[in-house]
């Protein structure tokens, strides 16, 4: 196992896309970190840099202090769970499982306990003898997960291994993915769209944006600490609800007012506005923090989605379409006026454009 | 749907025709193979031996010089096949997995020397290898006959080799083995198809070169089957046609049996290269 350190890492295809522009980072020894970010954010890239399997344009990659970006992916001992699987078509699971082995010269006898162990590991003993393609996909993800887990490797690496299974599958692997985390406790770098799978999984997110690193932390801090608009729009499902408005100060108390919102800052949140360039700010609500009182007012229900253990109401003020958790028997119906009040202390405020968060909630 | 049968049974005794239009010489050359000599023009001719011997093949074996021909012949033809496959499978290899300046164009112009009519190049080869000292010899057959197969095979198995997913050889490098050894080990395994049947196409075509062998060679012992038997069967001024169609059948042998093989891989090859090119 090793640390990982990304030194102002910066990829630039030839085609002139800048990829990844400075990326430094420093993940710990046996830490699951996962990169998050929507389709080329440089998430992949950056993976396959880690991997061996692309050149950065710029900066380092060290395992604990050995320099590793211009060593061939044979020579970094990292292992790597591929989106589509990647299994040798023309091999047994055996021989799949095997091969690392073969490669790293481990001795014949100690390879059948080693494989062997790995696939009681991942419950597929019984499918050693069949080829990838007599596998579902579950079978094929374990087969990929037990070929990289083989061998004592510094590095694990997975890019998307969940993507190609049905939600179900995904849901469980993602289960059995944390508790073989705990069993083996390598470092692991783990690539994912699924903001879902990062929350559920990792120790620290990493939230990358065209090529740009937008936050690092703990699940919990980038949830309820998001660094930008992008980061807390990203983040969390249904995603955060965005108003635009004017901080007002009158009698002594500062005021966010909108068309559709208004809630007073609270008194301990003041002196970090002092930062904000202007008046005009956008806040960011999440859905669990605002209130539903059906009865007189300004919004009017738009759709109600009853998902069982809770109720996802659209509600449309004015021009905005806002979304808020409702508990699951909630009285609420189409068409039905509904007073909307904002969680003041759980409210941020960024910049009109977004890119810095003036406050979060308390 | 009684013109529906019709069109049926039109369009079957279409095929028929054809297939017998195609099939009769070959039955007629394995026919008069098995006659014996006064039998080959009795009139009217018979459709079957009526005395089958295999008297024209001991002859053959025994008194031409048809064995050295043979022997050339399965030289060059798997010397042609070796050079090929190896050159077109990296260079296919090199042109789909590697990105650098003129990758296109190099691709093109390979496909472009193939375009050129073979009689096109006869002189010049036969110059080049006249001053190699390579004239007269199997060696430079084989290098003439790897000139044009080469083009084909290397777009056939570029095409086969793009299809096949670059996560695999990825994998391998990361699970620790060389370019080189993810490359023979799980890219060769998944284009076989391609190249077995590029290497049928490779061998049927050495196999059955005539021209470029008759300019090249001039010495009786270097001969292949193609211009051997035909100047075997000129220095009598009399034609032996029953030698001469067993010669055929036997040359015809190796490629039937080798095609009768491998007839799936090379549907499979062809189709593969044609869809996903």
């Amino acid at each position: 196992m090793a640390s990982v350190t990304l030194d102002a890492l910066r990829k630039r295809f030839p085609d002139g896309t800048l990829a990844l522009d400075d990326l430094s980072l420093e993940i710990a020894d046996r830490e699951f970190v996962t990169l998050l970010g929507p389709s080329g954010c440089g998430k992949t890239t950056t993976l396959r840099m880690i991997a061996g399997l692309d050149t950065p344009s710029g900066g380092r990659i060290m395992f604990d202090a050995r320099r590793v970006d211009q060593l061939t992916p044979a020579a970094r001992n990292v292992a790597m769970v591929f989106q589509s699987y990647a299994l040798y078509p023309h091999m047994t699971v055996r021989r799949n499982l095997e091969y690392p082995l073969r490669k790293r010269r481990v001795a014949p006898a100690e390879r059948a306990p080693r494989v062997a162990e790995t696939a009681a590991l991942l419950k597929i003993e019984n499918l050693l003898d069949r080829l990838p393609r007599q596998l579902s996909g579950g079978q094929q993800q374990r087969v990929a997960l037990g070929r990289a887990m083989v061998r004592d490797c510094d590095v694990f690496l997975l890019d998307e291994p969940l993507s190609n299974l049905d939600a179900e599958l995904r849901a469980h692997m993602r289960t059995e993915l944390v508790q073989l985390y705990r069993r083996i406790g390598h470092t692991m770098i783990y690539v994912t769209h699924d903001q879902a799978e990062a929350m559920t999984m990792s120790t620290r997110m990493v939230v990358l944006r065209g090529g740009k690193l937008q936050q690092v932390g703990t699940p919990d801090e980038v949830y309820h600490a998001p660094a930008n608009r992008f980061v807390a729009g990203f983040v969390g499902s249904p995603t955060m609800n965005f108003v635009a408005g004017v901080l007002t100060e009158a009698a002594g108390a500062l005021r966010f007012c909108s068309s559709s919102l208004g809630f007073v800052v609270p008194d301990m949140r003041r002196a970090e506005l002092a930062a904000a360039r202007s008046r005009d700010v956008l806040a960011g609500v999440r859905p669990e923090d605002l209130r539903l009182e059906p009865g007189d007012g300004p919004g009017r229900v738009l759709v109600v989605e009853r998902l069982g253990h809770e109720t996802i109401v659209w509600v449309g003020i004015g021009d905005e379409r806002l979304c808020c958790r409702a508990p699951a028997q909630a009285p609420l119906a189409p068409d039905q006026p509904v007073r909307l009040t904002a969680d003041a202390g759980r409210v941020h405020l960024f910049d009109t454009d977004g890119a810095r968060r003036l406050i979060g909630r308390c | 749907m009684i013109r529906q049968r019709i069109g049926l049974a039109l369009y079957n005794l279409a095929v028929w025709a054809l297939v017998l239009a195609i099939a009769f010489p070959l039955f007629w050359m394995l026919s008069t193979a098995l006659k014996p000599n006064q039998e080959t023009f009795a009139l009217p001719p018979t459709l079957l031996p009526v005395h089958p011997t295999l008297e024209q093949f001991a002859r053959l074996l025994r008194e031409t010089p048809f064995v050295t021909y043979f022997l050339n012949s399965v030289l060059v033809g798997l010397g042609t096949t070796a050079v090929v496959i190896m050159v077109a499978v990296l260079g296919a290899y090199g042109l789909v997995r590697f990105r650098f300046p003129g990758r296109e164009l190099i691709a093109h112009l390979v496909l472009f020397t193939y375009l050129l009519p073979a009689v096109l190049l006869l002189l010049p080869l036969y110059v080049i290898m006249s001053r190699l000292g390579l004239a007269n010899s199997l060696a430079g057959l084989v290098i003439a006959y790897t000139t044009f197969a080469l083009p084909f095979a290397l777009w056939l198995l570029r095409s086969f080799i793009a299809s096949i997913p670059i996560d695999l050889e990825e994998s391998a490098m990361v699970d620790g083995a060389s370019r080189m050894r993810a490359f023979l080990e799980v890219v060769l395994p998944q284009a076989l198809p391609g190249v077995i049947s590029t290497a049928l196409f490779t061998f049927i075509l050495s196999w059955n070169e005539y021209l470029y062998a008759l300019v090249f060679i001039n010495v009786d012992s270097s001969k292949t089957l193609p211009p051997g038997v035909l100047t075997m069967l000129n220095q009598n001024q009399n034609v032996e046609w029953a030698l001469l169609m067993a010669a055929s059948v036997l040359m015809s042998v190796p490629v039937l049996v080798v095609f009768a093989f491998l007839q799936s891989h090379l549907t499979r090859g062809f189709g593969a290269g044609a869809v996903k090119g």
